[in-house]
Formats: C-alpha cells, structure tokens, sequence
C-alpha cells in the first residue's frame, strides 16, 4: 500500500506494524453510507451523546476519497449495490467496511428478490453487526473491535504469510455445502 | 437577555454549554453507568429448570413466529440414557442467525414453556457469518447454584408436569450422583483412549 | 401408451344411477343415492367438521362431530352416516343452533382427555383436531379435573408409535386395518373412559400401517422414524411418484434442507386411492446413503477422484474403442427417459443391440412376450381389475410384489365379490386375505396348471371383463407366459404384466431389452427399423440389425472371451477380437441376478467397465470408471406401472447439482462427436412421444415349449421364492425401523414333506444345493408335497447369492 509495506520484515516490521496500525485506527474516517433505519442510530453515534470523536472519527466524509471506513447502515437494494461498489472502489486503500445491522448483514427480514442478501455479496466485509437497528453502544463495540482488528494488521512480508494461512485454512474448511441448518 | 448581534449568538451557544454538565457516554469505558432499559431485547437465552434440565422442548414455534426466519431448531427424543428436558422432546438443534434476527422477540412470545428469553447483552458484533449464528451452547443459560448439566434423569417421582408445576427446586443427590458417575465414566473412558494412543 | 378408462362404460353407469335432491342450508343438491349428507354438504361449499369420516372408509359416526339437524327428525344426527334423502332438509352449523351447539358439545367432551401437548405433538401445525378446535370449539374449558393419562408412547411395532391420550376413539385405524388392509391387528379394547386402541399379543407388522398415521386425526399415531424431525411448516412438500414397484403410487415428499423427513400418499383416485405401502412411505433414507460424491477412475488398480472431464474422455475412449462390441445393463430402476437415453446410446453411439434391463431371473421365452404383448401396449388398468368379476393371477404375490394392486384387488373382492383364482405353490397371507381360490402348482411348472385349469376356473375367466394378472417370476416357468397369453386369447379376458421394479415397464416400452427397439418395434422389422433410424437421425444401415445378447448370454460371451485368449495364449498364436470389449452398466445389484457370481466374475473379465451409479456397489467395485448419477429426488422423469401409465414426477430438490443418467450419455456422446442426444427431460419425452408406439406385426417367434414338472427324489424338494414386500433390498437400507417390521423368515413345507426329513413344525429346516445352505424354522403349510418356499433375499435368507438357485430347481432338505 506505502512505503510501510516496502520495509524489511523481523523486529523492525513489527514495530513499524505496531505504530501503522495504532495512527491507523486512530483516525478512521467514515464515509456516509446510511441506506435505512441504521442510519438513524449512525447518526446518534455521531452525535454529542455518543460522540465517535472520543475515537477520532466524528467527520463523515461525503467524499469516499477522504475515507477509509465504509459504514453500511441498512438494508442494500439490488439498485444501490453498484453505487456501493463504486463508492466502495473509489475509497483509497487501507479500507475497512462495517455491515451494521440485520439488513446489510444478511438481508434480514427481506428475504426477497429486492434486497442484496448481505452486502458481503458486493464488498468484503470486516465486521458484521447484528441489530435491528443497533443501538449506538453496539456501533461503538463494532468499531472497536475492528480498531482491534486494524491495531493488529499485518504488513509485508508477514502479510503475505497471513494470506497464505488463511487461503489453506479456507481451503480445509468445511464447504458450506455440507453445513446444515442456518449455516447453509 | 439583551439581543446579541447574529454573529454572537451562536459563539454564545458554544460558550454556555462549556458550563453544562457532559451527557457524552464514556461507552467502553463506563459501560455499566447506562444500563439498558429493563425491557430491552437483546440476545435471547435458553433457560433451565431448577435441577439443570432444559426447558425447551425443540416444538420449533420460535422458528415459526419468527418473521426473519433467524431460527433454526431440530427436535428429537430424549430416551432413559440420554435426557435433556422433561417429557418427550428436546431441542437437539437450536441455532438463531442473528445477522438475520430484528429483536422482535415474537419467539419469546410464541416459546410453550418460557425456555427462550432475552439478556440484556448486546456486545455481538464479529468478523464472520459463522461466527454470529449462536448454537444451542452459546444460548444456554449457565448454570446456577443447585443445577447439573444434563443429560440426566428428572428428579425422582416427578413427570414433565411437575416442573411445569413448579415443583421442582433444584438437583437431588440423585441426579448429582448420576452426573458425577457419568462425567467419571467419561473421565475413565478418556484415560483409556489416550492410553491406548500411546 | 397412457391408459384411459372407457368412456361410453363410465356414460352408460353415470345414467342408471338414481339420483335425489335435498336441501342443504337453503341450497338445493341433487346426489346420487346412498350419498351421506357430509358429502353432499361439500357439493354446496359447505365444511362440517368431522374425525371419523374419510371418504374410502365406510361409514360409522363413531366421533359424532359432524351433528347436523335435519326437520323432522327429534336430534342431532350424524351427517356422515345419514344418506340424504329426496326431499330432506337439512341445516347444518352455518343455519341451525342446535347443530352448531352440538357440535360445539362434542369437541368438548372430545377435548377433556386430550393433553395439551401441542408444541410437542408431530400433528401439531398439520392437526384436524387442532383446527376444528379453533374452529368449532370452545375457547375455555369448563374441565378442570385431573385428565386421563396413559405411559406414552408405546410401540405397536417398531415403526408406529400409539400415544393412547391424544386419540379420539374415531376408529379411522382399526377401520382402515380391517377393511382396507385386512390386517386387523389393532383394535379397540376396554369400555366407557378407558377406552382405547390396543394391539394383542402379535405387533402390528402389517405392510400398509403407515397409511395409519396418515389418516388419523389426531397425533395418537405416529411414526418412529419421523419422530420429532421436523414440523409441518418446516417442510417443503412436493408430489413425485413411487420407485419402489410398479405401482406407481403418487406420493408426497416432504423435505427440510435438501433431506427427505417423510413421505406420505398423494390422493390419486386412479392409482393409489388414497394409501400406499410402508416401503414407498418409510424406504428412503437409501436416498442420501453413503453416496457416490464425483467420478472416479481406476489407476493402477485402484480407484481414485477424478474431474469430469478426465472420467468422461477416459470413458468415451473405452467405449469408443468397443464399439459394435459393447454391452448395457440397465437394471430396472430407471426412468423411462433414462432408459429411452440408453437404449439410444447402445443402438447409436456403441452400434450394439446387446442391451438389456432385466437384473433378475429371466426366461427364454420372456423377451418374445414382453415384445409381442406389453411394449408399446395399454394393460388392463385399475379401474378395469377393481370391476373384474374375476381375476387369475399367475405367479404373482400382489401383497408381496405389487402392493397397491392387492389393495385393489381386496376393495373389489369386499365390495362386488370379485372372484381371485391363484396359481401357487401355496395360499400365501394375501392370497387368503383375498379369499382366493388356489390352484396348485409346482414352481416352474406353472404352464402345466395353466394348460389344466378347472373348468370351474375358465368359466369365471369367460366372464367378460376378468383379468389375468402374470407375474415377472412367470418369466422363469417355461412355457407358462405363453400359456397365460393363450389362456386369454381363449377367455377373453385382459391380460396384464406386472413387473417388480418401478422402471422395469418404462425400459420395456423405451426399447431396454435386446431385439426390441422404442414402443414396441421389432429390431428385425426394417420397416420398423426405419422409423427409429429417422426419429434418431442416422442411416437406417447404422443401426444394428440383429438381435442381441441377454444378460446371461453377455455374461456367457465374456466368459466364452476370456477362455479364448487364453487357449490362444496357450498356443502362442493371437488372440481373436473378443465378442463384449466394453460394459456400460446401471443401477445392476450382482446379488439380483441368479448367478451373480458368474456375473461378478464378467464384471471382472471385462476389457472395460463403465459404471453409472449412486453409490459404491459390487459393481463399481471393478469399474474401470465409475460416473455417479441422480437418485429420483434430484431428477425429473417418469415411471411407466404396470398399467402402461405414465406417472411423471419433478424434481424435489430444485438445487441439486448431480446429473441424470440421460445427461451423463449425452455427455459421453458429446465426448465420442456423436450428434447430439436429448439431453433433459422434456426434449427426451418429445422424442419419445413422437416415436409412439409400433402399429406392424409383433411376431412372438416359437419358444420354449413347457418342460415336464420335476419329480424330486427322497429328501429332495422343488424350490419355491419370491421377494417379500420388505427385505434386504438396497432401497430399504438405512431404516432400522421399517426393517423390525419385516416378516420373520420361515422355510414352509407341506407336513408330509417335512416328516419326510424328520422336521417337525417350528425346527430348522436346512436348504442346500452344491453351493449352499440356507437353515430356517420351517412352518408346516398346506401344500403340495415335495415343495420348500424361501424367501428369495431376506436376511437369513438369500437365495440367489446362497443357493445360487431360480425357483423350480430341485434342492436338498435336511435336519440342521
């Protein structure tokens, strides 16, 4: 991604991964994506009584340039799953997406031909957050365990390695096909 | 309150709410400072009778109410050997898929026997599908003071109707002692296993 | 092909029927006579609740929930006893208090024992008891002692489940087990409250218990293997047909996530009525057993996964390679467009006619009657035997092979005193529910009973409309199909072939067998020849002319193959082309076939064995490809009864991603650059249908004429066998429950055979030939002497595998 990912691996790497990811999930700047309801309670997130600034990201950017986390608050219809992606696409890398609610997660109750059945079908999705909607101590818990996520992120070298555990991992997975009740 | 000129009235908004009393939640922080309201749904637990038995009987009512079609339950027969909840059937499958569960808690309505209810816990956000569709362990209750993990037989001249009657209170010696002989027998057979590995 | 019942017989019956005219909640209907009032309420639109009173049961008003009132008579009365009359007024729940506070009172008193166990009851959501209660109770109970209780459930046999609380003594079991069934295992005991359905000292092991379930009302029957699996609402319910025999029963499956949890009897007046048999409605959890998951092919000697393309190159060169010297056995579980797609593919893309269904004991002179007189044909129907005043069934069990044929059968017999004349060794268990008449005859000399009927017997035959019903086992009687066919050339009557497996018609008709092409051609007709050669799209001269090899004679050729090259081993000279190079096999079970091990030694011998399968078998075991295909849940297609009637069926699971057998040929043609065959459903059934049937000559040429009843020795017997409704087929595996439910196994002998060998009654008969033994308890039957029944492939008892014997040959008897 910049220059990080150029550096030598061993202590060095670890320590430059350590302070990448601490300044990275320090200053997460959302995109506006709110689609429904979820919006709502994004919104309070945003707002003085929650107040996301606590975590260094009250601005919600209307331009995807300036963002790096896409907050996907409601349920996704098939017309609006293109412009996501576009969105999406035009946020500059590392990007990270949070599915907030039943809806964006699965579908939700619209099980139906209208409603993309989990946005994870158009982008991929780091965090899902149940909630019907979610109230904004929810968003806040989903936010910080992707802070988490992002605090831990490999680099490099060691990212690759990653990458290379997790495809074998997959691979050795049980297919969903062979899963049964929900999991299917 | 005199008229401030327009350009002022709003820095004097900003400058008088300096003075006021913070109303931002410390969330992680201070968690437990804002309790959810009592009637709050969040996510649901299975319950146990008084001696540790289940209560649901796996009748699939919760799933039917249940307008996302979150859940997912199989029944099946609880035998002398191997009994989870008094009477004839048990939920031997019990999955919700909380990505697809809106918090209506309509299966809490529909459930016979008040085996569903709901926490107020609602930290459930994960970084896989699979890992927010709860299983029929992670939706058990704990067990309390005076419980023991089924399976195990029901108290001792009692039938289904006497728990629903609310006349059991709590595990007999009886039941302890099955429970133990058996986690024993377990142990026993573990030992025999992992010696015959070696 | 599709049967059609006779229209002018049905006109001319509809207009001698009386007909009377009622008034029904201010409504005027007119019924035929004798039409309950609860029927001719449904005329009008009109529900009256009821428990007691499905449609094919007679009438009893044992539940009294269906009370109407009708002027001029001082009560309630019960709408599903009382006829309605000319004239009659009538006013049911809608129009009359007293009729809705009666019915109201009833549900009531049927409701103070009934447990409140609804979320736990497998009727709950599906419950005519819970529905009226809705709909015609009330919402309080005045009743608030202590109910009724009784330890539940128990078991009346393994399979069905009887919980004594939930029942409301409406009857619908013990009614169907009496009249419809005949097996009257269960039965009403006790008085007053304590009334209830019991069993004596015998299990109730009736082949038809299943349909039990189905119609009681409440959830007092249930079925061990449903037990708690799934609720209504959960499951996704879809009509298919029957493969389990030639019945052809409309069945309903219902599936949760791509697994079958039950099937039930579909209502089809023309077929099945309203039941089924137990193996159509417990036998399919074989469906998803241990199956076959991608191809396979041998390397090295061992079989190993391999992607489709590589399995279907490797298989399209093999069988390129033999062509014109390849073989297809087809076994007969197969659809007919599967079939159909088979016999294409022998007579197209391998130019062989050495193609043959029949995984099973066969005849000389079978393959000559199935092509002169059932191909392409219309049987008798249904409809047709339940009016026959008589009926001649030769070599044929229909309790045992054909279950809803015997249901038929049985209905007419109790309700117009239909005449049943067997021609078996003994009287079985059906036969003497049917009070038929038996003519006795030895195994494999049926012919001879035939051709020295009682006069008696041919009287009745002469009636007009009587049937005679033969059996696939004639097959093994020399002479006696033929004889049969005679019988009804001189008779009159209908004459109808009833095979065991579901798919063994459809293969007939579509031209499975060697010398026989689609509906009904002779492959020696070039006429006929001509027809198939343009509906295919190849020269006429392409396709073989001249029959090919049977089953056993493949199995002969190959064996004939293997002695060649080695004597030309021996010599040092070369080995000439051998007559099969390849074999394409399909649902084929060895142990079907008399001499399976000769066949396992073929499958063996084989240049190159191609295997089309759902799951590993003995065949698959020497597939030099294996090519897993579709079970019928994941497959459109048509199963062709006995009748000649074609019983089409859709897929269950609209998701599964396995092929059928037509489809893996289409492939495997694509792979050989054949053109292209019909590859789904609807195009293969065009084709056919475009085809239809033969309208030349079908020469049935001379055959083998009846060989002398055999005269076994001291010690010695003439064997007789059959298949049992539920043995250790493979479409049974899987279901512990319906297997505790089989037939225990008993040898019978006449009393004096047995004294014969000094085995008394209830001792263990020994059964050998050169090959094997098979000891049973005997049971002393009413016999001719000098004959031992087995069943064919039960457990303790598999004939074609032990005593590698076909039913007539003369075996050894002794004391164990």
């Amino acid at each position: 991604m910049g220059i990080e990912e150029k550096l030598p691996s061993g202590f060095l790497l670890t320590t430059v991964e350590g302070v990448a990811g601490y300044a990275r999930k320090s200053s997460l700047w959302p995109a506006t994506f709110g689609l429904a309801c979820c919006a709502i309670e994004m919104m309070a997130t945003g707002a003085g009584r929650f107040d996301l600034a606590r975590f260094g990201m009250e601005v919600f950017r209307p331009s995807p340039r300036q963002a790096d986390l896409m907050i996907v608050a409601g349920r996704v219809s098939q017309k609006m799953a293109p412009v996501l992606r576009q969105v999406y696409d035009q946020m500059p890398n590392p990007k990270w997406v949070i599915s907030m609610g039943a809806c964006a997660s699965s579908g939700g109750m619209f099980n139906n031909y209208a409603v993309v059945q989990g946005v994870d079908h158009v982008v991929p999705v780091d965090i899902y957050l149940p909630g019907c909607p979610p109230r904004p101590e929810m968003l806040q818990d989903a936010i910080i365990k992707l802070h988490n996520e992002i605090q831990h992120m490999k680099m490099g070298a060691n990212r690759e390695a990653e990458v290379r555990e997790l495809e074998t991992a997959a691979l050795a997975a049980t297919p969903v096909t062979d899963m049964t009740g929900l999991l299917r | 309150m005199p008229e401030l000129p327009p350009a002022l009235s709003g820095f004097w908004v900003t400058f008088r709410t300096q003075f006021q009393k913070v109303n931002t939640e410390q969330y992680p922080e201070q968690k437990d400072k804002f309790p959810p309201k009592p009637r709050f749904h969040g996510r649901h637990q299975l319950n146990r009778w008084a001696d540790g038995l289940e209560k649901c009987v796996g009748c699939e009512l919760c799933a039917w109410a249940c307008p996302a079609d979150a859940i997912y339950v199989q029944g099946a027969d609880n035998s002398e050997a191997q009994r989870f909840s008094p009477g004839e059937r048990y939920g031997r499958v019990y999955q919700i898929n909380y990505l697809r569960c809106i918090f209506c808690g309509l299966c809490i309505e529909a459930c016979p026997t008040r085996a569903l209810t709901m926490t107020h816990e609602y930290e459930l956000a994960d970084n896989g599908r699979e890992k927010v569709i709860f299983e029929k362990q992670d939706l058990l209750a704990p067990l309390r003071e005076g419980m023991v993990p089924p399976p195990h037989a029901m108290v001792a001249g009692m039938d289904s109707h006497d728990y629903y009657m609310g006349k059991v209170t709590g595990a007999t010696e009886q039941q302890r002692e099955e429970v133990q002989h058996e986690e024993a027998q377990r142990e026993e057979a573990r030992r025999q296993d992992q010696g015959a590995a070696q | 092909m599709t049967a059609t019942s006779n229209d002018k017989d049905t006109a001319q019956a509809a207009a001698e029927v009386e007909m009377v005219t009622g008034v029904i909640d201010g409504h005027e209907v007119t019924v035929p006579k004798g039409t309950v009032i609860i029927r001719a309420a449904e005329l009008t639109g009109v529900d009256i609740p009821r428990f007691c009173a499905p449609p094919l049961l007679d009438p009893v008003a044992a539940c009294r929930a269906c009370l109407i009132e009708v002027e001029g008579m001082p009560k309630p009365q019960p709408s599903c006893a009382v006829e309605l009359g000319d004239g009659m007024v009538v006013h049911t729940q809608l129009t009359s208090e007293v009729a809705a506070k009666a019915q109201a009172g009833v549900m009531e008193f049927l409701l103070i024992n009934h447990p409140l166990d609804c979320p736990v009851c497998d009727k709950g959501g599906e419950c005519p008891l819970q529905n009226q209660a809705m709909t015609t109770g009330n919402p309080e109970t005045r009743y608030t002692l202590q109910k009724l209780t009784f330890p539940k459930p128990i078991n009346i046999s393994t399979e069905i489940l009887l919980d004594r609380e939930r029942c409301v003594m409406c009857q619908r079991c013990t009614r169907f087990a009496d009249e419809i069934a005949g097996d009257p295992f269960i039965e009403l005991v006790q008085r007053g409250a304590h009334q209830q359905i019991g069993i004596g000292e015998e299990p109730f092991d009736s082949y038809f218990s299943g349909n039990t379930i189905q119609i009681c009302p409440v959830g007092a029957l249930t079925s061990a293997d449903y037990r708690f699996r799934a609720r209504p609402f959960d499951l996704v319910s879809v009509p298919t047909t029957c493969e389990h025999c030639a019945s052809g029963c409309s069945l309903r499956t219902d599936y949760r996530h791509d697994a079958v949890m039950r099937r039930q009897a579909w209502d089809d007046p023309e077929v099945n009525e309203e039941w089924n048999c137990d193996k159509g409605r417990f036998a399919f959890p074989y469906l998803s057993l241990d199956r076959l998951s991608g191809p396979l092919v041998r390397e090295d000697g061992e079989l190993r996964p391999a992607s489709w393309p590589e399995a279907l190159r490797l298989a399209a060169d093999g069988l390129g390679r033999a062509r014109g010297r390849a073989a297809v056995l087809t076994g007969g579980r197969l659809t007919m467009e599967d079939a159909y797609a088979y016999a294409r593919f022998a007579r197209t893309a391998l130019a062989t006619d050495n193609i043959d269904m029949r995984a099973r004991a066969i005849g000389p002179d079978e393959a000559g009657f199935l092509a002169s007189q059932v191909a392409g044909t219309c049987g008798p129907t249904y409809a047709q035997l339940a009016a026959a005043p008589a009926v001649l069934l030769v070599a044929f069990e229909p309790e045992e092979e054909s279950p809803i044929v015997f249901l038929r059968l049985r209905k007419a017999v109790r309700q117009h005193g239909q005449q049943v004349v067997t021609v078996a060794p003994y009287p079985s268990h059906g036969s003497t529910k049917l009070s038929a008449t038996l003519v006795p005859a030895v195994p494999g000399a049926e012919a001879h009973s035939l051709a020295a009927l009682p006069a008696d017997v041919r009287d009745l035959l002469q009636q007009p409309g009587s049937v005679i019903l033969v059996g696939e086992r004639a097959a093994t009687a020399p002479g006696a199909l033929r004889a049969a066919a005679d019988l009804a050339d001189q008779t009159g009557a209908h004459l109808g072939w009833i095979p065991r497996r579901a798919g063994e018609r459809g293969a007939v008709d579509t031209g499975c067998l060697p010398g026989l092409l689609p509906g009904g051609r002779p492959l020696t007709d070039p006429a006929a020849r001509r027809e198939v050669a343009s509906a295919w799209g190849v020269a006429a001269d392409d396709l073989p002319t001249s029959a090919g090899l049977d089953l056993p004679a493949v199995v002969a050729a190959i064996a004939a193959d293997v002695a060649t090259r080695r004597s030309a081993a021996e010599q040092g000279d070369e080995a000439p082309a051998n007559t099969i190079d390849a074999l394409l096999v399909a649902g084929v079970e060895a142990s079907d076939v008399p001499h399976s091990d000769a066949l396992l030694r073929a499958l063996q011998d084989v240049p190159f064995l191609v295997s089309l399968e759902t799951r590993p078998s003995e065949v698959t075991d020497f597939a030099d490809v294996v090519l897993p295909v579709s079970v019928v849940t994941e497959k459109e297609g048509t199963f062709v009864d006995w009748e000649g009637r074609r019983r089409p069926f859709a897929r269950s699971f609209p998701l599964a991603t396995t092929f059928p057998d037509a489809e893996v040929l289409a492939l495997l043609a694509d792979y050989l650059d054949l053109d292209a065959a019909p590859r789904d459903v609807p195009a293969l059934r065009a084709e056919i249908d475009s085809l239809g049937a033969w309208g030349g000559e079908r020469p049935w040429p001379g055959a083998a004429g009846a060989t002398d009843t055999p005269n076994p020795g001291p010690g010695e017997a003439v064997l007789a066998s059959w298949r049992l409704l539920l043995d250790r087929g493979i479409m049974q595996e899987g279901e512990p429950y319906l297997a505790g439910t089989r037939q225990p196994s008993v040898a019978r002998v006449s009393a004096a055979t047995a004294a014969g060998v000094g085995v008394p009654d209830g001792e263990r008969l020994s059964v050998s030939t050169d090959h094997g033994t098979i000891a049973l308890p005997v049971e002393i039957t009413e016999m001719p002497d000098g004959i031992v029944w087995l069943p064919m492939n039960s457990p303790e008892s598999r004939v074609t595998t032990t005593l590698r014997a076909t039913p007539g040959d003369t075996v050894r008897l002794g004391r164990e």
